[in-house]
């Protein structure tokens, strides 16, 4: 970056940075879970692990920490039913596994839990049963948290943009 | 007002005991321009506002990570922005009766809602009724210039003489010769990007250096070339080299615009506080009153001219005059029709300005729904890029019934697309399944989505039109606007179209089309609204001059998109403020003159 550039770019921010900032809570990984239960927390942060699990590139949804985004969300929710739907999915989640496995989804092995999960998304695309709902309802709400935290958008996702382009710009010219 | 309230600022202090050269209703693209180029000639200007100023680049926060915000840019609980479903299976008012503590319009449902939750409307204070339309409006300083698309775009004499080219509607009174200078004095004063391309339907304006093209749009680029067709980079209403104007900055790719609903916290896209406003207030000849809601177009009883404004503080919501030799209206296409409706006297009972009773009629503006989603095949796998750097991807121009005559309908669309890796991977909507295999899936196809969707001309027709309700008011006591509009047999068959030609070209070029929507949107959603109060040479079948001023009331201009005689399917502020600059320097000679 030459002096100039770099000049031109700190007077760029200076309008936004010298304002001072709302400081907001900002929801982490070890934010207080609010709305749902120890047990059910447990579940929701395996669950969504399991739909976006760590691999060779990143880690997943649990170190992401995404089930504590979802609790935060919903603990503050105006609207009684997306808190609800989420108390009846786990209910459903709870009787698959006891259908399935004979015991609670957190005592079931790893195998065993896949089971339930494979089942539950069996009907993504056209959900009846409970469990299948729910499906929908938790893997919408880990994409949508996992992909807009610190380790989906650079470390999963490498996302290059959100930068100040000081010389030209990226791409290809229209010739 | 519910939302968030701003210390009263100093420019309520101003002298309502004067009178003003000229009162300028609105501050948006419109407006602004009107008071820049009044001001600029020394004209005494007193600009009313509706709405508040708030502090912009705090609200706007463009850079801000999702993950520094506490629910990823989304609004606070209880606030809600209305859902297509919401628009089309009920009738306006769309808020009323919502248990939610405020309604916002659609655009409060794309991502980063709560960066416009204090620039958006509550619709709760600002119903509307009759048939369905999203309505979307934005009450502060600026209008809704703070969060526009930035697509700037000129008209050409296929809309100017649209009816001299294929016999439907009027002619505008001015050709593209006329308005030609201005529209250069706009790029020049505020700054415009693009690409040329020497089209006689799409005329190139003085840019400053383009966007560039991600590889797939290079793609469908060259392949639309050996159809005839053109894909070019966004012609943007943003400043990439740069203007001579303090307030601003130029671009630095940072693509935070094109994010989130809009908006640019250095000010490098255009919006009216910082390219218009600023500036004229920098001449020491524009007075600016914000929360002034006007009602009212005043009239004096001898002349029969206009003598000012009465308007209701937003805040306090007491009933003020403003008086002025010249009234300017700039409050957007609907708000205008409003106010000159709203305007009835001994003189004007049908509102002033009316005497043609086409105020509110021969509405128009851009249908839009239909487009496509294609993938292409060699972009999967690739190494992320940045793609997302800049205010817009791109723009595939008009090619129907140009030279050729489509049978289903008159006129034509556009497309506006976009393509490559974003902030957030849309694609993972869409994959199926979980796991390992669905987070690889999502990664790997990150950057290979190409979209576009259709802009096209809602004809202009003296049957839909806007009058006002008589029963319902707005939450300072002012008959609302009530709707009589919908979407003729030519905006289907022409929608039709788009899915249909939106699937070739992609085709055409090698890309796999893997969505093609059909579905029309409600009536507003381009917010590209036109036509309330057409120009015209007659009397008789319009409302204002060539100049943008009334027939009726000499003193009295309507300098916003109410005055558009067609709507093209090119998008309307660029055109706006060419306009707007014609029609002021043409006031100011008059007013000098003295024969206003």
């Amino acid at each position: 970056m030459s002096e100039l550039s770099r000049r031109e770019m700190l007077q760029a921010t200076a309008a936004a940075l010298s304002l001072p900032l709302v400081k907001l809570p900002v929801a982490t990984g070890q934010a207080p879970k609010k709305f749902f239960t120890p047990a059910e927390f447990a579940v929701v942060d395996e669950l969504s692990d399991m739909i976006i699990p760590t691999d060779e590139k990143s880690v997943g949804a649990r170190a992401a920490g995404v089930a504590a985004y979802i609790d935060a969300r919903l603990a503050e929710s105006f609207e009684h039913e997306p808190p609800e739907q989420w108390r009846t999915g786990l209910k459903a989640v709870e009787d698959l596994s006891h259908e399935l496995n004979g015991k609670a989804f957190m005592e079931s092995t790893p195998e065993q839990r896949l089971a339930v999960l494979t089942r539950m998304a069996a009907g993504e695309s056209d959900p009846k049963t409970p469990a299948e709902k729910f499906f929908r309802e938790i893997k919408g709400a880990t994409v949508h948290a996992y992909y807009t935290s610190k380790v989906g958008i650079h470390d999963d996702q490498g996302y290059k943009g959100n930068v100040y382009q000081t010389g030209e710009y990226a791409g290809f010219d229209a010739t | 007002m519910t939302l968030i309230r701003f210390k009263a600022s100093q420019e309520q202090d101003v002298d309502l005991s004067r009178t003003y050269d000229a009162v300028v209703v609105g501050s948006g693209a419109a407006g602004g321009m009107a008071a820049h180029v009044l001001t600029s000639q020394g004209m005494q200007v007193l600009l009313l506002e509706a709405g508040k100023k708030i502090p912009i680049e705090q609200e706007l926060r463009s850079m801000e990570w999702p993950y520094d915000h506490p629910r990823r840019g989304e609004f606070p609980p209880g606030d809600h922005a209305l859902r297509y479903n919401e628009y089309t299976v009920r009738q306006p008012p769309y808020a009323k009766g919502s248990a939610f503590k405020h309604v916002f319009s659609y655009v409060g449902g794309w991502g980063g809602s709560d960066y416009v939750k204090n620039i958006l409307v509550d619709e709760k204070d600002h119903p509307y009724t009759g048939t369905r339309y999203a309505w979307v409006r934005a009450r502060l300083l600026g209008g809704k210039t703070n969060i526009w698309g930035r697509l700037a775009l000129r008209l050409s004499d296929y809309d100017f003489k649209g009816k001299s080219h294929d016999g439907y509607g009027e002619d505008w009174p001015i050709s593209y010769a006329d308005i030609q200078p201005y529209y250069d004095k706009v790029d020049t004063y505020l700054g415009i990007s693009g690409h040329n391309e020497n089209l006689p339907h799409l005329p190139d304006s003085l840019f400053q250096r383009p966007n560039k093209l991600t590889a797939a749009e290079v793609k469908l680029r060259k392949s639309l070339a050996t159809m005839g067709r053109v894909l070019t980079p966004y012609r943007a209403g943003v400043t990439t080299d740069g203007v001579k104007n303090k307030y601003r900055s130029k671009c630095f790719g940072r693509g935070a615009c094109g994010r989130r609903p809009g908006g640019c916290d250095i000010h490098a896209a255009f919006d009216s506080p910082t390219g218009l406003i600023y500036p004229a207030m920098d001449t020491g000849n524009l007075t600016l009153r914000t929360n002034s809601i006007a009602h009212e177009v005043l009239v004096d009883q001898n002349t029969g001219k206009a003598r000012g404004i009465s308007f209701v503080d937003a805040v306090n919501h007491r009933t003020y005059d403003a008086k002025a030799k010249v009234v300017i209206l700039a409050a957007s296409t609907l708000e205008s029709a409003r106010l000159l409706l709203l305007s009835k006297s001994r003189q004007y009972p049908n509102g002033i300005a009316n005497s043609s009773g086409h105020v509110g009629h021969n509405f128009c503006e851009h249908v839009m729904g239909p487009g496509v989603t294609g993938m292409v095949k060699e972009l999967v796998g690739v190494a992320p890029t940045l793609d997302d750097g800049k205010p817009g991807g791109f723009y595939v121009p008009r090619f129907r019934n140009l030279q050729d005559k489509q049978p289903g309908f008159i006129r034509g669309y556009g497309f506006e697309g976009g393509s490559g890796f974003s902030i957030f991977p849309d694609g993972a909507w869409g994959t199926p399944g979980f796991g390992g295999q669905f987070k690889k899936t999502v990664r790997e196809h990150a950057g290979a989505f190409i979209s576009m969707g259709g802009f096209g001309e809602v004809l202009a027709r003296y049957e839909n039109y806007m009058d006002l309700d008589p029963e319902v008011k707005d939450s300072w006591g002012i008959p609302v606007l009530r709707f009589h509009y919908q979407f003729g047999d030519n905006e289907k068959k022409m929608c039709e179209d788009m899915a249909v030609a939106g699937r070739e070209m992609f085709e055409q070029a090698g890309i796999e089309v893997i969505g093609v929507d059909k579905n029309i949107l409600t009536e507003g959603w381009s917010i590209h609204e036109l036509g309330t109060a057409r120009m015209g040479s007659d009397p008789k079948t319009s409302v204002l001059n060539q100049f943008q001023q009334s027939h009726d009331v000499r003193n009295l201009f309507v300098v916003d998109g109410s005055s558009h005689v067609s709507a093209s399917c090119q998008n309307p502020t660029w055109t706006i403020m060419a306009l707007a600059w014609r029609s002021c320097e043409h006031l100011a000679d008059e007013f000098k003159r003295g024969s206003l």
